[in-house]
């Protein structure tokens, strides 16, 4: 009797959530089978990104791969632009959010037009560019910007490379200390602000035993 | 057994040579606190550092309403230089004889429309919500025309939610509490870019603001002039 008084409670609760199905695909199934809790990692750069930026902004998330950050930063900020140059990735991204607040394009950062963006966010893309190109990349993230646009840059803590595994390893060619990190942002930003994540929490602490760093840059030099 | 205790001693007593044999007398404010509420140290310290790391690292640091200067010795900690300005002249004294580092600089005053020079950072923490309604806009002015073009504000203030909480002392000098948003509208009229943090205890995060003990707003990029 109890238990059919709350099922009768629970049916409407589901009918408010409607029949949506998200689809996971291949790179993130993949860390949600083996290492499901860099998901959730993720998801809270992505929030810490997002209440940065604050609302009603025009963001421009770069490597956005499923774009399931994108999304969040689409739910939080007003608009999200995801791009990435995996066709697969994006596909999946543009099955997923169907809504007028988000848009996904399959593009190299380079042939990118748009220059006024809001904010520029970026997790997990600077490690795997050549040394030699990060001028490059850099640049063009401010070009992307507005004025009073910033820029959200993440990447792992050199000093965690240790610790990351094999097929990680595989793709970091270009591994940034905190310093280092805010050096290079301080050439293109006036201002740059630098945390540090362990787990899910951002913080100030000692930035060498930080797991993932993460760069605020704002007021872009004139190039 | 005797040998090896004498041995740690030794070892103890060479820690404490390589120790300055300062002495820190706090003063009255600070005093009371310690021995009131003891862990009030603990999260008051950690706003500084979050101040410090936000923009006190080779920069001229200004704090207006510096108290007896419990958190100057983190802001001038790696800054170039600090001045920290109070109208409290026997809290000043007590910053003057406890923070005496040559980067380092006291004045008591009433800081409100005035300007001490064109600073980097500028810091002023649990200090508006004791600024009369009819001057906070003095208040901010203030802030805004004490910094350098490419200078960083830092403003800290007890969230308007957590009043309900707070002691009668605290209560009693609380005559302009903000909520984030308040607090971030006041920011937006002098700089481009303004983040708001809350804090819980000594974390610093950026969660539901409403439930959010204390605010701290960073800005920067300030306006050309300041909007009304």
């Amino acid at each position: 009797m109890k238990n059919k008084q709350e099922r009768s409670r629970w049916e409407p609760v589901k009918d408010m959530m409607g029949k949506r199905e998200v689809l996971i695909g291949q790179h993130l199934a993949h860390q949600f089978t083996k290492s499901p809790r860099r998901i959730l990692h993720m998801m809270s750069y992505y929030k810490f990104a997002a209440k940065l930026i604050g609302k009603q902004k025009n963001v421009l998330d770069i490597g956005c791969g499923e774009g399931i950050g994108t999304w969040l930063l689409a739910v939080e900020c007003g608009q999200a632009n995801g791009i990435d140059t995996d066709s697969e990735a994006i596909g999946i991204g543009t099955n997923n959010w169907k809504d007028r607040r988000i848009s996904f394009k399959c593009i190299d950062l380079f042939k990118m037009k748009k220059k006024n963006y809001d904010a520029v966010v970026n997790f997990d893309v600077i490690e795997h560019i050549l040394p030699e190109n990060t001028y490059r990349f850099f640049q063009k993230i401010s070009d992307c910007l507005d004025h009073d646009g910033i820029a959200v840059i993440g990447t792992p803590n050199i000093t965690s490379d240790q610790y990351a595994s094999p097929i990680t390893k595989a793709g970091h060619v270009n591994l940034y200390s905190g310093e280092r990190l805010e050096e290079e942002m301080k050439k293109y930003f006036h201002h740059v602000f630098l945390f540090g994540a362990n787990d899910e929490v951002v913080h100030t602490g000692f930035l060498p035993m930080a797991h993932y760093l993460i760069a605020v840059g704002c007021r872009k030099r004139k190039s | 057994m005797g040998r090896q205790k004498k041995t740690e001693k030794e070892v103890w007593n060479k820690v404490k040579d390589l120790m300055e044999k300062k002495q820190i007398k706090l003063g009255p404010h600070w005093s009371f606190n310690l021995h009131n509420d003891p862990k009030r140290l603990a999260f008051v310290l950690s706003r500084y550092k979050f101040a410090a790391k936000m923009g006190a690292k080779n920069k001229k640091v200004l704090e207006l309403g510096c108290s007896e200067g419990i958190g100057t010795p983190i802001l001038s900690e790696f800054a170039l230089s600090y001045l920290g300005v109070d109208m409290d002249s026997a809290a000043i004294r007590a910053a003057q004889r406890n923070w005496s580092d040559d980067n380092t600089t006291f004045i008591n005053d009433d800081f409100l429309g005035k300007v001490y020079g064109a600073f980097d950072t500028v810091v002023s923490l649990d200090v508006v919500e004791h600024i009369m309604p009819s001057s906070e806009n003095l208040f901010f002015e203030t802030l805004y025309k004490n910094m350098s073009k490419d200078g960083v504000g830092i403003v800290g203030t007890p969230n308007v939610t957590s009043s309900s909480y707070a002691s009668a002392p605290s209560q009693a000098g609380h005559v302009n509490l903000f909520d984030a948003e308040r607090l971030k509208m006041m920011m937006d009229k002098i700089f481009h870019n303004v983040f708001i943090f809350g804090i819980n205890d000594e974390i610093v995060h950026t969660g539901f603001a409403p439930m959010a003990h204390y605010l701290i707003a960073i800005g920067c990029y300030k306006k050309k002039r300041i909007l009304s």
